[in-house]
């Protein structure tokens, strides 16, 4: 790889192409204790982009996006959606996103139809319009067959789409995902996959967090690697990639532990 | 394998011994031993007639009993659960086995098995061969306690997911609140009843000796008769009954992940929205009520109160006193206060809705009118009717000046401390089968207890100058100061909780999302010892001030001769009233200290 790639998407002070880019993030920074969990990280998605982050397990891509939607309180830095401050505007940067953490509650003890019907009455969505595009996620995400089951009983994958649902029924212009991917089967994989190729294809831009490379080779058109708390490398995916595969890229840039390769002595044949 | 689990289990308890909960635990083996020591003092009194000794101690026995069946439930799961182990290649007897030598391990069963020497003692008084029966009798007795714990835990894990089973629990948890704050109204009870000298009726002694737990009683009892069948009988029944219970126990391992019961939602449509109920707020509303109809954690929320407020205003029927009945509602909406004061924390990580979407104001007041939608209408309708039953006509206004206050002031208290007064438990999806598991609250629902009465002064106050001046319009006018007040406090600590959550909403988040037994066991040193400190003044305090300080000075000076735990009445009238306004003094100390070392405990939390 060469320098030019790890700086490109990173602290250019212009916006992309004249336009505001999506998310802009600055010096955002964390600390857990003695840990520092996120870095000075500055990161920009441009309007229009389909982004992926990637990074190992506690690399910190939780805890920047995160910070990036308003849902942890950084200890430095800034974070704007289309120029709208989450931190000095929540009102404006919360309309324009819609966000899917990784692990957290529901409102668990409701239906999938009532949970949508509910969050749509709090953002304020016009009663007629609501019931239509309630019932319409329903069926995208395949949700309307387990109509009386309480999000509590869902599964793992039925928990990922119905928050998806939750990320969409505003019409955002930028979409959050944290690990969107994880635990879904291949079949609503395929029909996340498409909606959110289409969310891309219509002007909106997608930041998704994932540890699944191929996923990302496939669906991002840019990218940004994180370990240990920083951004090592980010921006059009042939550029980070380069020749290889964005699997080895990532595996050279995190650098892999010498004991994971050599495997269990006594399983060895 | 039993040597492995034991070891397991004591390294388990000793990594559990920290803050709180090594006071508890504390606090529980004194109070245990204390239990213990009467249950053999019991044995041993010169007073009562032997049979009537033998009555006692039968019924002191179905107590450990009922100790061991409810104890677990209050407690939570079992240090080691058989589903820990359900992936090892060990036959399932050997497994229970194993636990069931492993659950001897522990400061319950030391404390119990002292307490059954009560029976060694009880068969000593009777010549040298009871005593002997007594002792087999005895360690098979401490066996069927923790079998039978183990097996009702299983069976009660079955449908404690229901609401019915979270309502059971809430009963059983609401029960011994009652029993521990106000079960000295039943030793008065007994104290003035004749049952000491001419025992119990025949049928109740033929009834109570039918309980397993009294087997060994009546071994000891057959013994001193050389009534030798029913002597080596009774043992031998009880034995029979362990081995049942051990094969209904190994059977219950067998199938450890049981399908839970579940809850269903509604049809296929949308929830009524549009017109009257449109608007964020009552969305909120809408989703809080279906949360507190769905959820078993929110279902014993709702049963602790009423059960408390029934049980604590019924007991004294015991004794045929009726004048806690009018305070039923009134207790009610003060309980309610107590038990729902964690609401986010119940909600867990489900915060994140509210924060992306802004609606903190909408959350925090929707909240509150579901709260007095749940426990209003039966507040009032307690008050009426308890007051009605009663028949005291001069507790009309008291009972109206003290109701809409409590309400209205707990509303604004619940919503208060559930934002700045937080305790991470459980994350609301990963307790669906257990409404055991949530945070521990005790400290907040203390303090509550005692904050949640202050709404009701001025309207109080009112009506005490109406009775003062025999004014009765006056103490009328009691019922709006007492509406006024509570609408006034309740918006007016909404607006506190809403300024609060829209400020510090992304660090609550972190809280419950960080907050969990994980980070708790990673924060050592400091905080620890405070919990311990502030457990043991929690505890002290209240019983300082109220049994042992309050009730004994109203008894001196009223002139009620009943001794029972009270230290202050076994002494001269005016040492007595010294004694217990020392008490008095020292309870309201330690709970002062208490509030403090509580409230900086968590100002250190919440700053580190």
């Amino acid at each position: 790889m060469n320098e030019a790639t790890i700086q490109s998407a990173g602290l250019d002070d212009g916006d992309v192409e004249g336009r505001t880019a999506a998310l802009r993030l600055t010096g955002l920074h964390k600390q857990f204790g003695t840990k520092t969990a996120v870095d000075h990280v500055d990161l920009v998605v441009p309007q229009g982009s389909f982004f992926g982050l990637v990074g190992p397990n506690g690399a910190g891509k939780t805890t920047l996006l995160s910070m990036a939607v308003g849902l942890l309180r950084p200890d430095a830095g800034d974070s704007r959606v289309f120029g709208a401050g989450v931190w000095t505007d929540p009102a404006e940067a919360k309309a324009l996103t819609g966000v899917l953490p990784d692990g957290l509650s529901m409102p668990e003890r409701l239906t999938g139809r009532e949970l949508l019907t509910f969050i749509g009455e709090l953002r304020g969505i016009n009663a007629g319009v609501l019931a239509g595009r309630v019932q319409e996620l329903l069926d995208v995400m395949e949700l309307g067959s387990a109509e009386r089951t309480l999000v509590v009983d869902y599964s793992t994958g039925m928990r990922k789409k119905i928050g998806l649902a939750t990320a969409l029924l505003h019409g955002p212009r930028l979409l959050v995902l944290d690990e969107p991917f994880e635990a879904v089967d291949p079949v609503s994989a395929a029909a996340l996959k498409a909606i959110l190729n289409g969310f891309v294809a219509g002007g909106g831009s997608v930041v998704l967090s994932s540890h699944v490379m191929p996923l990302v080779e496939q669906l991002c058109d840019t990218v940004a690697i994180m370990a240990r708390g920083q951004v090592v490398a980010a921006g059009p995916l042939g550029q980070v990639r380069g020749d290889a595969t964005l699997e080895q890229t990532f595996v050279r840039l995190v650098g892999g532990d010498e004991h994971a390769r050599k495997g269990l002595s006594w399983l060895a044949s | 394998m039993a040597g492995v689990l034991i070891r397991m289990k004591l390294a388990v308890i000793k990594n559990s011994m920290t803050g709180g909960r090594a006071a508890w635990m504390l606090v529980g083996a004194v109070f245990g031993l204390l239990f213990a020591a009467a249950t053999i003092g019991l044995t041993l009194a010169d007073g009562p007639h032997r049979s009537v000794v033998g009555d006692l101690l039968a019924c002191v026995f179905v107590m450990w009993t009922l100790g061991w069946l409810i104890g677990p439930l209050w407690g939570g799961s079992a240090v080691l659960r058989a589903d820990h182990f359900a992936l090892l290649p060990v036959p399932r007897r050997k497994l229970a086995v194993g636990l069931l030598a492993a659950a001897f391990v522990g400061i319950t069963t030391a404390v119990t098995a002292i307490g059954f020497l009560a029976l060694v003692t009880y068969g000593a008084r009777q010549g040298v061969v009871p005593a002997l029966v007594a002792v087999p009798a005895a360690a098979l007795q401490l066996v069927f306690v923790v079998l039978l714990s183990r097996v009702a835990y299983g069976l009660f894990g079955m449908v404690a997911a229901s609401r019915a089973g979270a309502a059971i629990t809430g009963v059983l948890f609401a029960a011994m609140l009652v029993l521990t704050q106000s079960g000295w109204m039943i030793v008065v009870a007994i104290m003035y009843s004749d049952i000491l000298t001419t025992g119990f009726s025949s049928s109740m002694t033929t009834t109570l000796r039918a309980i397993p737990s009294s087997w060994g009683v009546v071994a000891v009892d057959a013994a001193g008769r050389g009534d030798w069948p029913l002597a080596i009988g009774a043992p031998a029944g009880l034995a029979v009954l362990c081995g049942l219970l051990l094969l209904i126990w190994s059977a219950e391992l067998g199938n450890p992940r049981r399908a839970r019961v579940t809850i269903r939602g509604s049809e296929n449509h949308l929830p009524a929205h549009g017109g009257p109920l449109s608007g964020p707020t009552t969305a909120i509303v809408r989703k809080e009520l279906r949360t507190w109809w769905r959820d078993p954690l929110r279902t014993t929320t709702a049963v602790v109160p009423i059960v408390w407020a029934l049980g604590t205003v019924l007991l004294p029927l015991t004794f045929d006193a009726r004048v806690l009945l009018p305070w039923a509602g009134p207790a009610l909406a003060l309980f309610a206060i107590t038990s729902a004061c964690n609401l986010y924390s119940q909600d867990g990580t489900a915060l994140w809705q509210t924060l992306t979407i802004g609606t903190e104001r909408a959350d925090v007041r929707g909240r509150q009118w579901a709260y007095l939608i749940v426990f209003g209408p039966l507040a009032i309708a307690l008050s009426v009717g308890f007051t009605w039953w009663s028949g005291y006509t001069w507790a009309w206004p008291w009972v109206a000046a003290l109701v809409p206050a409590l309400l209205g002031g707990g509303a604004g208290l619940i919503v208060y401390s559930s934002v700045f007064g937080l305790v991470p438990g459980p994350d609301a999806h990963k307790r669906p089968s257990n409404p055991l598991e949530r945070a521990d609250t005790t400290g907040q629902s203390t303090v509550l207890f005692w904050v949640g009465l202050l709404p009701a002064v001025p309207a109080v106050a009112v009506v005490l100058l109406g009775e003062r001046l025999d004014l009765p319009w006056l103490t009328w006018v009691g019922l709006p100061v007492s509406v006024v007040t509570g609408v006034l406090v309740g918006r007016l600590l909404g607006s506190l909780a809403i300024g609060r959550l829209t400020s510090h909403g992304p660090d609550l988040l972190h809280t419950m999302r960080s907050g969990r037994p994980t980070a708790a066991a990673r924060k050592a040193g400091a905080p620890k010892k405070g919990g311990l400190v502030a457990g043991l003044y929690w505890t002290f305090g209240p019983i300082l001030l109220l049994p042992q300080g309050l009730i004994p000075l109203v008894f001196i000076l009223t002139g009620v001769d009943a001794k029972s735990w009270f230290l202050a009445m076994y002494l001269p009238p005016a040492y007595g009233v010294t004694v217990a306004v020392t008490s008095m003094l020292g309870g309201l100390y330690l709970l002062a200290r208490a509030l403090r070392t509580t409230v900086n405990d968590r100002a250190e939390a919440a700053s580190a």
